[in-house]
């Protein structure tokens, strides 16, 4: 079934076309990879997506629903949770706190509620203390718990950020260069955690730059390039296409 | 970690017993108007001052503009029972939803503004109100003011003396102080701090940064109306000089000092910075000089405290406790 499907979306920044008439779907069930060299586009395609941008054509429609000029905590509503590339930790928030900032969507504690602190607000907050834990663990950052976010190491800030994204229990997750400052053996963790919230039935769309990574657990990857997808596919497919290769050239190939 | 934790949580239970414990001693061990009188005008900066911590301390706002909010609360009772002749525990409702209301109106617009712009904003408010205080004489009495305030009373019950004032004030400053402290601990204290570290990470989160922004700073301006609709009361006068700039700059001198991220922070720094003024009451035997130095450059006192905290220890008294708790479990 297609979850998410992206038509003709375009946004420019001044005189640069930064994603141009970009089309794709994501299948339920699926990881779907989004590559492209430095400044193609996909970071902002990400905002598109997350309503951090607002889109200066197209539409992006979300298990049947509009979701172009929905606000970021809506599109989190609705079911979409992401990660930054300059990631965006609380770092005055210790990482397990981080993670409960995350289930904000799924806990419905008011000013009033948090205020009187009654038995069901606390009994829901051990809850989420203990769920929280649990996430951190599945993305192997359980050992940074009770550390302040801004102490903590590059790498192990995306995956509190995935983490954190995770709270919201989203049916999408987007993630924006999750493995940048990982090393291979952290990174073959990540692959591993990402198959099981995969298993967990979370779809996922991941920009990622570490293209073992990406052959690895992607179903499909789209490519951009300026702007433009110049390819969309199976990883095998993509690896043989000349588009992909040429846009490539001079950059990485993607090696087999 | 369990063992520091399990003694932060002893400290944090036993702490509050202290408190109440403490205030309830002093009608006690003394009867003493003018320390009454002191201690109330403490107890009402510390609803102030918890107020604004939730908006500084936690979501990064500041405001110069707290002591119009007091003014609202003071002159709403203040006119209501002196002139109207309603009922005190009504007149003070009315305070309060007032002084929530025109919090509430004026974050509508400044949600746009950030830092700078926003200590703007609402120090031009609160400079506007200043002159409305002191022009709509037919109901504040203009420069004047207004006499003659009856005291606070609930039904038969009549709050006159400065033992009951106080216990009045002190009860609601704890139940004020005891509440922030629950809901900085859960999820929309939780939202506030995260909306004050990353706004991008925080609408990540799921969270209407801009509704939350209002709702802390009604919340906020509600709790100084509310201060303020106490004090008018308790005081029986009230006059445009009390809620000037300089009451809103010393108040929010009082979280910095405090700490962000902190109620008891700012509620110690509060009861310090309130009591300096009254040092040589409190303080038998201290040096004339001393004490008439202290009174005059009070305010540049409070003035160059923020600035040597913000310079050389920007977490304030509470983030230097943190910190070297941290330090002390790295070694
Ligand atoms: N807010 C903005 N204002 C102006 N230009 C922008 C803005 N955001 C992105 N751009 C430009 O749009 C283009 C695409 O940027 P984007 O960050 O989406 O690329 P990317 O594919 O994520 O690159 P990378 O792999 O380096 O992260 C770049 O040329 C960038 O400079
Ligand atoms: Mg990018």
């Amino acid at each position: 079934m297609t979850m998410l499907s992206v038509r003709g979306l375009s946004k420019s920044f001044g005189g640069l076309t930064a994603v141009d008439n970009v089309s794709f779907d994501v299948h339920e069930g699926m990881i779907k990879a989004l590559i492209g060299p430095n400044g193609a586009g996909k970071s902002t395609l990400f905002n598109l997506l997350t309503g951090f941008e607002c889109p200066d054509a197209g539409t992006v429609t979300f298990l049947g629903q509009p979701m172009v000029a929905l606000k970021p905590f809506k599109v989190v509503r609705a079911g979409i949770a992401r990660t930054f590339q300059n990631t965006q930790v609380f770092g005055e928030m210790s990482v397990i706190e981080n993670v409960l900032v995350g289930m904000h969507t799924q806990l419905a504690t008011g000013f009033a509620a948090g205020a009187l602190r009654l038995p069901a607000t606390r009994k829901a907050d051990r809850m989420a203390v203990e769920r929280a834990g649990r996430l951190l663990r599945l993305v192997g950052a359980e050992e940074f718990a009770d550390a302040p976010g801004a102490d903590i190491p590059h790498g192990v800030r995306r995956l509190v950020e995935i983490a954190r994204a995770l709270a919201a229990a989203p049916k999408l997750l987007l993630l924006d260069e999750p493995a940048a400052g990982l090393n291979n053996a952290e990174t073959q963790a990540l692959a591993a955690s990402l198959r099981r919230i995969q298993a967990d039935g979370t779809t996922i769309l991941i920009v990622e730059h570490d293209m073992g990574l990406v052959m690895e657990i992607s179903d499909e990857i789209v490519v951009l390039d300026r702007g433009r997808k110049i390819a969309e596919g199976s990883p095998k497919l993509i690896q043989k296409d000349p588009a992909v290769i040429e846009a490539y050239l001079g950059e990485e190939v993607p090696d087999a | 970690m369990s063992a520091r934790y399990g003694l932060d949580r002893a400290i944090a239970r036993v702490a509050p017993v202290l408190i109440v414990a403490l205030v309830a001693a002093v009608p006690l061990l003394t009867d003493d108007r003018y320390l009454f009188k002191v201690l109330t005008f403490v107890g009402l900066n510390v609803i102030v001052v918890t107020g604004l911590a939730l908006l500084f301390g936690y979501a990064g706002q500041i405001s110069l503009g707290h002591a119009a909010f007091f003014g609202i609360g003071a002159y709403s009772v203040g006119y209501l029972t002196a002139t109207r002749a309603l009922p005190w525990l009504a007149a003070v409702a009315i305070g309060v939803a007032l002084a929530s209301v025109v919090g509430l109106l004026l974050s509508l617009p400044m949600l746009r503004l950030k830092g700078h712009y926003l200590a703007m904003a609402t120090l031009a408010f609160s400079e506007i109100l200043g002159v409305f205080f002191v022009e709509a004489s037919a109901i504040t009495g203009g420069n004047d003011g207004l006499r003659g305030i009856p005291f606070p009373s609930v039904g038969p019950f009549k709050i006159a003396t400065p033992g009951a004032s106080y216990l009045l004030v002190w009860g609601v400053a704890i139940i004020v102080v005891v509440l922030a402290s629950n809901l900085v601990r859960t999820r929309p204290g939780r939202a506030l701090r995260a909306v004050h570290g990353t706004e991008l990470g925080a609408q990540a989160c799921g969270i209407d940064t801009g509704r939350l922004r209002v709702q802390v700073f009604t919340l906020s301006a509600g709790l100084a109306g509310l201060a303020g609709a106490l004090y008018a009361g308790v005081v029986g006068f009230v006059s445009p000089t009390t809620f000037s700039l300089e009451f809103s700059v010393l108040l929010v001198a009082m979280v910095v000092l405090g700490g962000t991220g902190s109620i008891t922070g700012p509620v110690v720094a509060c009861v310090a910075l309130t009591l300096l003024p009254y040092i040589d009451a409190l303080v038998p035997g201290l040096p004339r000089d001393a004490v008439a130095f202290l009174q005059d450059w009070e305010a540049d006192i409070s003035g160059i405290v923020m600035i040597g905290v913000l310079l050389f220890a920007p977490g304030g008294v509470a983030g230097m406790l943190r910190r070297s708790r941290r330090a002390g479990d790295a070694s």
